[in-house]
């Protein structure tokens, strides 16, 4: 199991915790829910740095926008009125898709995040939201948007850093407003075949203001459909547009083919979700079809 | 390799056991005897074995031990009050809710979780408070209907005790870091 493991350190301070980090450098793994970790193959770390007791749970709303620490769980997510009332509940609900109540019992959206898996459901939707992230190392802090923290399959830009807090900004001002969170698994709680997130704003002429489309599972890291966003903008929707959205996001993602589904199956199916979660995005603005 | 000494609470008893920093949950309160504790899948997928830590449903095979420091455990072996069985485990045996029984220990503790939180569950809820809880022989019937019949003798007989109070904890445990 986890024989290598030499030292289990239970920080209750950031610096703390930041000290240790750097200390034990690369042999030093950060736990969180563990979920991941327990299950993923690698059993090398010599050091477990348990970050739960640094008062990194909280979600906190406001009209300015959203701040969440990264140890807040996803039952946490789940359950917040503020999260639920944000954004259309969008994060809130792809986080009561993260597995079962005991695995949302204990994953966290930072982990969710910093273990970088192109499926995670948290992270198509935290970049519909233009999300940031705050990291740190016992030096300095500093913000990163979410469209670069990823360089790869289960791969970050985190470099000897610890992902302390996820930052939603304000969501666009004036004209209507509508979000979705669309999900394709074998159950409503297994990991995702294909995922998708979507915003819209429309304006008083019934034009497209501002889009977001992300989406998981379909290339090395979750993406932003962004030929496809800027497609939309200044549009009315119709369902041409949706058709065509819809193939844009066929083209702009990488899927491959494993276990669970074949490249095709997840191409064809992200054009699909794209266009749900479009066509949800458009009847909550208002939009007729 | 440091041990790490964990202070917590299972069922209701305070534990302070010696333990390597990487064991889990689960095969440090399997060796120490909670073999109501099932193992499974390992992986976080059957729910076998389910325990509450401060009242909520985890997957043990998935926790460090050390992340338990402070907390309290229940397993299946603290659910009944000495030989007066729970009314979960009643209506389970009254609803032939049992077969193999493997999963029964995590069915339980998932459904006293619900319990705690919703008295009054809809059938919806309870299957998917069960949603983490696999049972392979063949299905979910009966344990859900024995999950409503048990709500109903909870809610004549007052709240269940599956969600232990923060300063209870605190008290037993002293503020321990």
């Amino acid at each position: 199991m986890f024989d290598h493991i030499e030292r289990f350190y239970r920080p209750t301070t950031l610096r703390e915790a930041l000290l240790l980090l750097r200390k034990v450098g690369k042999h030093g793994r950060v736990v969180a829910g563990a979920t991941d970790i327990v299950t993923q193959a690698d059993r090398s770390s010599r050091f477990l740095i348990d970050i739960n007791h640094l008062g990194l749970s909280y979600i906190r709303g406001n009209n300015r926008g959203c701040l969440i620490g990264a140890t807040t769980t996803m039952a946490g997510i789940e359950l917040s009125p503020v999260t639920i009332a944000f954004a259309g509940g969008i994060l809130a609900k792809a986080a009561s898709t993260c597995g079962s109540i005991q695995n949302r019992n204990m994953a966290t959206v930072g982990g969710n995040l910093a273990n970088a898996s192109p499926a995670a459901d948290t992270a198509v939707v935290l970049l519909a939201l233009d999300a940031q992230v705050r990291v740190a190392n016992s030096r300095r802090s500093r913000k990163i948007a979410l469209t670069e923290f990823y360089s790869g399959p289960h791969r970050t830009v985190l470099n000897g850093e610890l992902l302390r807090e996820i930052i939603i900004p304000a969501l666009p001002g004036g004209g209507r407003l509508g979000w979705s969170f669309q999900k394709l698994g074998r159950t409503e709680t297994d990991i995702s075949l294909v995922n998708a997130a979507a915003g819209l704003q429309i304006d008083a002429r019934g034009r497209i203001k501002w889009a977001r489309i992300a989406l998981g599972a379909v290339g090395p890291t979750p993406l932003r459909a962004r030929i496809a966003e800027d497609l939309l903008l200044g549009n009315t929707f119709n369902e041409d547009l949706l058709a065509r959205a819809g193939e844009a996001v066929m083209r702009e993602v990488s899927p491959i083919g494993d276990g669970r589904a074949s490249a095709e199956y997840r191409r064809e199916m992200s054009g699909v979700l794209a266009r749900r979660a479009l066509r949800e995005c458009a009847t909550q603005a208002g939009c007729k079809l | 390799m440091s041990d790490f000494h964990l202070d917590f609470i299972v069922n209701g008893e305070i534990k302070h056991w010696t333990i390597a920093p990487g064991d889990l949950l689960l095969d440090v309160l399997r060796r120490e005897g909670y073999f109501g504790v099932k193992r499974g899948c390992e992986t976080g997928e059957c729910g076998a074995c389910t325990v509450l830590v401060n009242g909520k449903p985890i997957n043990s095979c998935l926790m460090f031990a050390a992340q338990a420091e402070g907390c309290e455990i229940l397993t299946i072996e603290g659910v009944a009050e000495g030989e007066k069985l729970d009314p979960l485990q009643e209506a389970f045996l009254e609803y032939g809710a049992v077969q193999c029984g493997y999963c029964t220990p995590g069915m339980i503790l998932s459904a006293k979780a619900l319990l705690a939180e919703h008295p009054d569950p809809t059938e919806a809820q309870v299957r998917e408070a069960l949603g983490g809880n696999f049972c392979r022989c063949t299905g979910y019937l009966k344990p859900v209907e024995a999950i409503m019949a048990a709500a109903r003798v909870y809610r004549q007989v007052g709240p269940s005790g599956a969600r232990p109070k923060a300063e209870r904890r605190s008290a037993l445990l002293g503020k321990k870091r």
